[in-house]
């Protein structure tokens, strides 16, 4: 690939072309953590990082579950918002204008949730001819809605939603796996298999934290999904593991921070990353980890960051 | 409501005040002239700290001073609150704020105001600006007992005014409960913030006798500014409103309360 100068002229180039257009940086914001992009744009120079997924969106508008939805366990958080999100026609009609009009470079994903194949493909097919966003995270690794994993966790009813997906839409069609299975390079090949441009690797690890005096679950919904730096050498392994098993895109998810937790996901084969609980403690680690990866770029031996890209040195075949 | 500010402050001091309670002073001369009363800040240590707090802890603006000092009122509830009580002179904490939508306070009445424990926060901040407009203000503070209670000669210096105390066993102030001092007959406003069972019956109060009455609440928080959908509290029509960007004042009839 023929990496671009990024405008400024760092000497690094962070520029890669992924799903057939160009990335300025590696560097997006994860689904569920930074809202519509709206939320954040007083606090993060949105445009000048490689994007970020919205909040999932269903065909209804979904109320969410009872507080508490978050609360923080060691290293991380545990949530249950419970898709709480504006459905479709708003989404179309409130988020997406803002979206088309602010962001010019960076990308946009829409995170698409559902309960059926259906409401997926309703969904892609309502958004399709909108402006604002480049393509799909379609989301079958939610732990914290009854059935958000159901097509995450059965390779049969995957194969499916992802070929039902693909004919509702030419746009890009990555899809977010659950690290809730025993062997994601299946569930990896199984997506490709069925036309999907990429994954994302990975959505929170299922959790429980207890009021130990209240003898309650603290989280309203029970259980959550875990997030934040405690989950990040699961995520660069399930990121490397589904990375080798296909030749699709992956983008690594899970507890990133830093520059060097960003640059792990990316030698164990992520063209891209999401940050998502770290903007919480700090907004500013989005530009930060994006500038890292520069500092880490240029000092390196690679001519570009696509080099890195899947460049660990593993003593032995696993 | 204004770009919010992210700074690093220093603490200027920490000192305890009563059992598990600290009166924490940073300068924040920034957060200072654009807070208001009700508004809160979301403060942290960073990513480099994975010990409690990891995540950022929302925190009402408990005053502020004319040399860009402000105050928080700082209560132990777990790890995160007791490394906040641990804070000293000259470590820095990471500051996002202020945050979302403060009291209103009414200029043709008379206002009363009604802390339960930790809630006492942000009318330390909001009896001063209100005395200043010329409001006629009353602060009626309830705790459990005489060793939860804040410092009355503190409170005075900082808001101009002595509170009504009560305590529930009696150790200190009145005996009873917080809403007992509440005198209604002149239709004054009511500003609440405390426990939620403490709201429940202020609630209640002001609904029989037909007050208006703002409240500010408290839910777990992760962003503080609206993206993570954390901090719901159910509304009045029956939504999971976000008390971040939505609260954390709400007027009561925004508010569904349970019966």
């Amino acid at each position: 690939m023929a990496p671009v100068s990024p405008p400024g002229g760092s000497a690094a180039s962070l520029s890669q072309t992924v799903f057939g257009v160009e990335f300025q940086s590696p560097v997006l914001l994860a689904s569920g953590t930074c809202g519509y992009g709206e939320e954040y744009s007083d606090l993060i120079p949105l445009d000048e990082i490689g994007g970020l997924v919205t909040k999932a969106v269903s065909e209804d508008p979904r109320p969410g579950n009872p507080p508490h939805r978050v609360a923080e366990t060691p290293g991380g958080m545990i949530n249950a918002i419970g898709l709480q999100n504006v459905g479709l026609d708003r989404f179309r009609a409130e988020k997406l204008p803002w979206l088309a009009a602010n962001l010019r470079r960076a990308r946009v994903l829409v995170n698409v949730v559902g309960r059926t194949a259906d409401e997926f493909a309703a969904v892609v097919a309502g958004l399709d001819d909108a402006d604002g966003f480049l393509g799909y995270e379609i989301n079958v690794s939610c732990p914290n809605v009854e059935g958000g994993t159901l097509f995450g966790t059965d390779p049969g009813a995957l194969s499916k939603l992802v070929a039902r997906v693909r004919t509702a839409t030419e746009r890009p069609v990555v899809v977010k796996l659950t690290p809730n299975v025993p062997d994601i390079g299946l569930y990896a090949r199984v997506c490709e298999e069925a036309g999907a441009d990429g994954l994302s690797t990975i959505n929170t690890f299922p959790g429980m934290l207890i009021d130990v005096e209240r003898r309650r679950p603290v989280i309203g919904n029970t259980s959550g999904g875990i997030s934040g730096p405690a989950i990040l050498p699961m995520g660069v392994y399930l990121t490397w593991c589904a990375a080798r098993a296909v030749s699709l895109p992956v983008i690594g998810i899970g507890g990133i921070r830093s520059a060097n937790d960003a640059l792990q996901y990316i030698l164990a084969g992520a063209r891209l990353v999401q940050i998502g609980t770290a903007l919480f403690v700090d907004p500013d680690v989005a530009i930060e980890v994006h500038r890292g990866i520069a500092a880490h770029v240029e000092r390196s031996d690679a001519a570009c960051l696509a080099e890195l890209v899947g460049a660990v040195e593993v003593a032995a075949d696993v | 409501m204004a770009r919010p500010l992210r700074r690093r402050a220093r603490v200027l001091s920490n000192a305890q005040t009563a059992a598990g309670t600290w009166w924490l002073e940073l300068e924040a001369p920034e957060f200072a002239a654009a807070a208001r009363p009700g508004q809160f800040l979301m403060i942290g240590f960073g990513l480099d700290h994975l010990d409690a707090p990891f995540l950022p802890r929302p925190f009402s603006i408990g005053w502020r001073g004319s040399d860009g000092r402000i105050g928080l009122l700082v209560r132990e509830f777990g790890g995160g609150t007791r490394r906040l009580g641990a804070l000293r002179r000259g470590e820095s904490v990471l500051l996002l704020g202020p945050l979302g939508r403060p009291f209103s306070i009414p200029a043709d009445r008379r206002l009363v105001c009604v802390a339960g424990g930790v809630g006492l926060a942000p009318f330390l901040f909001l009896v001063p600006e209100a005395l200043r407009g010329g409001a006629d203000v009353s602060l009626l503070y309830g705790e459990r007992s005489a060793d939860r209670v804040f410092d009355p000669d503190l409170i005075e210096r900082l808001t101009g005014l002595r509170a009504e105390l009560f305590t529930e066993d009696g150790s200190a102030g009145r005996a009873g409960l917080v809403l007992d001092g509440i005198d209604t007959v002149d239709r004054p406003a009511l500003f609440g913030c405390g426990p939620t069972p403490m709201l429940r019956a202020l609630e209640r109060l002001a609904d029989d006798a037909d007050l208006d009455l703002e409240v500010s609440v408290e839910e777990h928080m992760g962003c503080g500014v609206g993206t993570c959908q954390g901090c719901v509290v159910r509304s009045a029509d029956g939504r999971w409103v976000k008390s971040c960007t939505e609260g954390p004042v709400f007027e009561r009839r925004e508010l569904a309360w349970p019966r």
